[in-house]
């Protein structure tokens, strides 16, 4: 009995030193894609790569890096104000005609909030409010594929709520 | 009446027999002895008289004192102290300091800080003779004041797409924390030699307040340890304490074969 309880004292065998999967952490920025020509419509993308700046693999959603569907989640820099990406639609496809790349720069402000022992801290962002991102077309122009974009949540503290809206 | 006769006949007969050869071997043996015999028949040989002392108890937790040499996360002192106030129960009391360094995964914290713990012990133990040994459970009220510096933190991120980023340096100290909190306390003290006593005791604890800063937690509270999910908390104290005697009380055979009984 003794034991047990020193153990437990020293070894920190207790299940709150485990951080549950469960626990709202760092959220990402949670995108929705709609139809510019419709726009109160959702849109689903085909073969979205999303690639960090710096970066050579794209974004990996289950074990691929390319997105089909209406909504995408991705990671903002934890230890930098601004993240850039580049958004390639039709990666990877045969015809090059239809692969497009965008950037976009994403500007925000941090707050590092305490979540528990187990899970240390999780960064909450606050996209900026005169210049959430910036849109520019690709380094080899190949016009804009997104026409636009609007700031749907502009505080980043979860990943249930879409906080950007592209349409396209 | 088998059993009534039985019962009869055995203590009758053994009892001869040993008064017997009693008087057979005392006269044989030293003039002393013979004259021992009848002191013992004339007391009450089931409770022989005996003096209880009474007085004040200090000592210092070795455990928490030694620590500091092994464990360079940690510094500590508890003075424990205890006051008999009956047969049976003892004031108590402990003060500590502690300076205690967590090193978790995600957080390194130091929490600084002095505690008192007040209640009281009961002692279980039927001591023999002038034998003045405790083995008590009891009960303590406990309050902390402290302070909490964050030294560094990992921010936790599921989506590590740009690398774990390393640990941010903090420095940020919070000040003016309190915590209080009950505990159950089972303890053993024997004493060694003279009037020294060694001792040590299990604490079960409960917080009952938790004065918490922004953003961070009380992750160690001096007095109460670490913190868990559930507001629990265990401990440990190894100590070595002087008793100090203040007055004697008679122990009146006749008295406390009556107490116990009402008591209970």
């Amino acid at each position: 009995m003794f034991l047990l309880v020193l153990a437990c004292s020293f070894s920190s065998c207790e299940k709150d030193d485990i951080c549950d999967a469960s626990t709202i952490t760092t959220p990402r920025l949670v995108i929705s894609f709609y139809d510019f020509n419709n726009p109160s419509e959702l849109k689903s993308v085909t073969d979205l790569t999303i690639i960090g700046e710096g970066m050579t693999e794209g974004v990996t959603y289950s074990s691929s890096t390319l997105v089909n569907g209406s909504t995408v989640s991705i990671p903002l820099k934890t230890d930098a104000d601004a993240t850039s990406y580049s958004f390639i639609l039709n990666y990877g496809n045969s015809d090059a005609t239809v692969v497009n790349q965008d950037e976009l720069k994403f500007n925000y402000s941090r707050q590092n909030i305490f979540v528990s022992r187990a899970c240390g801290f999780k960064t909450e962002f606050t996209l900026d409010p005169t210049t959430a991102f910036v849109h520019t077309d690709a380094a080899v122009a190949d016009a804009k594929w997104i026409e636009y974009i609007a700031v749907k949540e502009s505080s980043i503290t979860n990943e249930n709520e879409t906080h950007l809206e592209i349409y396209f | 009446m088998l059993i009534a006769t039985a019962q009869e006949t055995t203590p009758v007969k053994p009892a001869p027999k040993n008064n017997k050869t009693e008087e057979g071997v005392l006269p044989a043996n030293s003039f002393k002895e013979a004259k021992a015999v009848p002191k013992p028949i004339a007391k009450d040989t089931i409770s022989p008289p005996k003096t209880n002392r009474y007085g004040l108890r200090v000592g210092a937790d070795l455990y928490k004192l030694t620590r500091g040499l092994y464990d360079k996360d940690y510094k500590g002192i508890e003075l424990v102290a205890d006051y008999r106030l009956s047969k049976k129960y003892y004031l108590a009391a402990e003060l500590g300091s502690e300076n205690k360094t967590t090193d978790d995964t995600r957080l390194n914290s130091t929490a600084k800080g002095s505690y008192l713990k007040a209640g009281f012990d009961y002692n279980a133990y039927e001591n023999w003779l002038d034998m003045e040994n405790i083995l008590s459970i009891g009960m303590r009220y406990g309050f902390s004041s402290f302070s909490q510096q964050l030294n560094t933190y990992k921010i936790y991120n599921a989506n590590p797409y740009f690398g774990e980023v390393a640990p941010i340096t903090s420095g940020e100290k919070y000040s003016g924390l309190s915590a209080s909190w009950i505990e159950v306390v089972a303890g053993l003290k024997a004493k060694v030699f003279n009037n020294v006593f060694v001792g040590f005791s299990f604490q079960f604890k409960k917080l009952v307040s938790n004065k918490k800063p922004d953003n961070f937690d009380n992750l160690y509270i001096p007095g109460f340890n670490r913190t868990y999910n559930g507001d629990f908390g265990v401990g440990f104290n190894y100590s070595v304490s002087y008793f100090i005697p203040i007055y004697k009380k008679k122990v009146i055979p006749v008295t406390p074969a009556k107490k116990p009984g009402p008591k209970k």
